[in-house]
């Protein structure tokens, strides 16, 4: 009835248009806005009488039952069923209101991770920081803090307290504070504090992350232990239908043992780090999946950070009877990790391979030994690891890790190290770690090769992320 | 010295500039390789009855993905790159809610970069929006495990509560394209209509289970028993998310034998070696039923899986008389 009441209008406008008009295009545009103004009109008759149907059949749908209740119900079944529905009620709200990690603002987490250990040999011969013989040592323990800052961008905040290895206090330190936009453009995510650089595979990950007990030596060697920096670091997803993630960033240092470059001093662009990372993926079946990733890292004039750094220099030992000291840090790493990963109960099983090879090409100041400058040169080193981590039930998994690395000033000086681990995560949240490791470093390093057993126990209390990082 | 170091800087800014046009490069080719814009609205479900439900409201109006094949444990499934430039790309991101995907979601939605589908934005998709959920844990601390903070998240093995999941998917729809919205109604209506009688066909079915008990491996089941007026007896998890110890088994053999329970259920997420053993030791049927369309073979829509659970149900129990 309504339609062909606004036909009717709509006709006897249209005409009246027509009769009026003279021309023509004028006319057809007159009579576009009219159909459109007409469908509006439409449309919103329609939207109230949806909600007007709506209004009634929720009214019904009410009293039936209330009806229904009434007729058969004796008033003890309503006043029970009344009270179920509080209860309901009353839980949803309980609920609400509950500290969960998605609602409390902002979400704390506590990681612990202590290291139980027998080396055989002490740490003149194995060049370790721990002594060799029994040791306990409470690697860390790590405040986790995160946050929403504004409906831009997040934050974080790692506080990390370790004991020293000398004098067992420990010491409290920020490993990262960072914010990270949430909503830039183009697939650009900016990243800007205190981080972990994304370099390589394993590079970014925390310690207590790691499918083993002890960061790779080629990442120690190289990297310097974890990536940390103080930088800027951008990241693109690049558009296309295929996974490629893009990353460039820059910053005063790389590697949580490194000192920053030029402290104190003036700092131009080259002695400031540069790295970068292009990673892919692919799902070569719906089990099994590869994902290659190249990085590399830049600092233009190193020459002056250790100098700075308490005016220790040079900071590598003589080689020869040379002295080195680092002029230009130049290193690439390949990683490759294949997964595979059954969709259906990939919790109880799944294998894992992963492999990263870094090649370091610093340049070098060499001296000889009565002080006198000889030509500056470049030193090529590699370093690689590999592990297999087979995941045989949700609680156990058990691998195999082989390491290589050369000195990266003596690349003469070699270590190899094999380990087997196996692990027993009784939850989420609690994990032991049973490894040994054979070090066998060559004649050049001037090492001794050790045996080695570690018991690793790393637990969380409070809020944690399942994060991209750890998938 | 000052000769080595203008050049140092001349290296260093020759290389930058190198740097700079491969990336400006890499921009251009990816503009170039980008997809038109796409007619249909893209959808993201998280789970295959999501799936299910988007596409029949949504017609041949939307292009509905799901990350789960449905197969997977609607709690781990995995992380896949390859998942990230699909969600960059969605309008829609719709999941069930209640923490069920928090193995998994957030760090994906972080990952796609798509601030259209964020938490709170029109294009997430909350499900669980306008349910009351069961067993609200009292407390949040891991030593219950896994506890889902807002509740137990596995309400769509209720089809009645699947009905308050299609209306939230019917209203995102809506929101997001109002022309469509005569089409969307139709095609919720119809959806709706073939939903109740099967809803009254499968109560009619499960009549004869009232008050029957069953036990499963995860907590998949109190809605589905809610409804059906069955009775959910326990889990073969200590906890949620925590293997089952010899000693909580041995406790569950004894209660289900001194209470007569006929039935444990298995998930195919899950090993079968505890299942069967329970069943072995208690006297009960062990059936295995999906939780999500595509579970197992012949269970491709949500109509069919709740097909195959109820009168695979029925026979087990029937089976025993």
């Amino acid at each position: 009835m309504m339609k062909k009441v606004l036909f009717t209008l709509l006709c006897v406008f249209t005409l009246s248009t027509q009769a009026f008009g003279s021309d023509l295009e004028t006319r057809i545009q007159a009579m576009e806005e009219t159909l459109k103004k007409q469908q509006k009109t439409i449309e919103e008759q329609q939207k109230i009488i949806e909600e007007l149907k709506e209004q009634i059949g929720n009214r019904i749908a009410a009293e039936k039952p209330k009806a229904a209740a009434e007729k058969t119900a004796p008033s003890g079944e309503i006043q029970k069923q009344v009270e179920e529905l509080k209860e309901k009620v009353e839980k949803v709200a309980e609920a609400q209101t509950r500290t969960s990690p998605g609602i409390f603002n902002p979400s704390i987490g506590l990681v612990g991770e202590t290291v139980f250990g027998y080396r055989s040999r002490g740490s003149t011969e194995t060049g370790s920081a721990r002594p060799g013989g029994f040791d306990a040592f409470q690697r860390s323990v790590e405040l986790n803090v995160a946050a929403a800052v504004d409906p831009f961008a997040k934050a974080y905040a790692v506080f990390n307290a370790s004991a020293d290895p000398i004098t067992g206090e420990s010491s409290l330190g920020v490993e990262e504070a960072a914010l990270q936009t949430t909503s830039l453009p183009w697939n650009l995510e900016l990243k800007a504090g205190r981080f972990f650089g994304e370099f390589g595979r394993l590079g970014y990950i925390h310690d207590h992350e790691l499918p083993f007990v002890n960061r790779p030596l080629a990442l120690a060697e190289y990297i310097g232990g974890e990536s940390r920096t103080d930088g800027l670091q951008l990241n693109w997803l690049v558009p296309i239908e295929h996974y490629v993630s893009l990353t460039v960033g820059a910053g005063n240092q790389f590697g949580g043992d490194n000192p920053p470059n030029y402290v104190g001093d003036f700092r131009n662009g080259s002695g400031v780090n540069y790295w970068g990372r292009l990673s892919t993926y692919f799902d070569l079946t719906p089990n099994i999946s590869i994902e290659p990733g190249i990085s590399g890292l830049w600092n233009p004039n190193t020459d002056a950070q250790w100098a700075a750094a308490g005016g220790v220099n040079p900071p590598f030992p003589s080689v020869a009877g040379n002295t080195f000291t680092e002029r230009e840090r130049r290193l690439w790493g390949a990683d490759l990790v294949l997964s595979y990963k059954p969709l259906r109960n990939n919790q109880f099983q799944s294998l894992t391979w992963g492999t990263e090879v870094l090649y370091s090409d610093n340049r070098y100041d060499v001296t000889d030994s009565s002080g006198s400058a000889l030509s500056s040169r470049s030193i090529g080193s590699v370093g690689l690891y590999s592990y297999l981590t087979y995941k045989f039930h949700r609680q156990w998994s058990a691998g195999f890790l082989f390491e290589y690395v050369e000195n990266q000033v003596n690349n003469q000086d070699k270590t190899y190290a094999y380990s087997p681990y196996i692990t027993w995560a009784l939850s989420h949240w609690n994990q032991l770690r049973l490894q040994y490791t054979y070090t066998e470093p060559n004649a050049a390093s001037g090492r001794a090769a050790d045996n080695a057993v570690y018991l690793q126990w790393a637990w969380i209390i409070g809020s944690h992320s399942h994060g991209w990082q750890q998938r | 010295m000052v000769g080595n170091n203008a050049k140092e800087e001349f290296n260093m800014k020759s290389k930058l500039y190198s740097l700079l046009s491969i990336i400006a490069l890499i921009v251009a080719l990816c503009g170039w390789a980008m997809p038109t814009h796409a007619a249909q609205i893209r959808i993201v479900t998280t789970l295959t009855d999501l799936a299910d439900f988007a596409r029949a409201v949504g017609g041949d109006l939307v292009d509905v993905r799901s990350l789960a094949t449905g197969v997977e444990d609607t709690h781990g499934v995995p992380m896949k790159p390859s998942f990230v430039p699909i969600m960059n790309r969605a309008d829609l991101m719709i999941l069930v809610g209640f923490d069920c995907e928090h193995a998994f979601l957030p760090a994906l939605l972080e990952a796609s970069k798509n601030p259209r589908i964020q938490v709170n934005k029109l294009g997430y998709v909350d499900c669980s929006k306008g349910i009351i959920p069961l067993d609200v844990p009292k407390s949040t601390d891991h030593s219950e495990g896994d506890v889902h903070p807002y509740g137990n998240p596995h309400y769509m093995l209720d089809p009645v509560l699947a009905k308050t999941a299609i209306a939230n998917i019917y209203n995102a729809l809506v929101a997001f394209s109002p022309l469509h919205k005569a089409e969307f109604t139709r095609n919720r209506d119809a959806y709706l209509a073939k939903l109740s009688a099967k809803i009254t066909e499968w109560e009619k079915a499960v009549k004869p289970l009232k008050g029957t008990k069953f036990v499963s491996y995860h907590e998949h089941w109190p809605y589905f028993a809610a409804r059906f007026g069955m009775k959910y007896f326990g889990t073969i998890e200590l906890k949620p998310g925590i293997d089952p110890t010899g000693r909580h088994i041995q406790e569950l053999v004894t209660a289900m034998k001194a209470e007569r329970v006929p039935i444990v259920v298995r998930e195919p997420q899950f090993p079968e070696k505890a299942p069967k053993r329970i069943a072995e030791q208690s006297g009960a049927t062990m059936i295995t039923l999906p939780i999500m369309p595509g579970g197992v073979p012949n269970t491709e829509t949500y109509i069919k899986m709740m097909d195959y659970i109820v009168y695979t149900m029925v026979a087990a129990v029937q089976s025993r008389k």
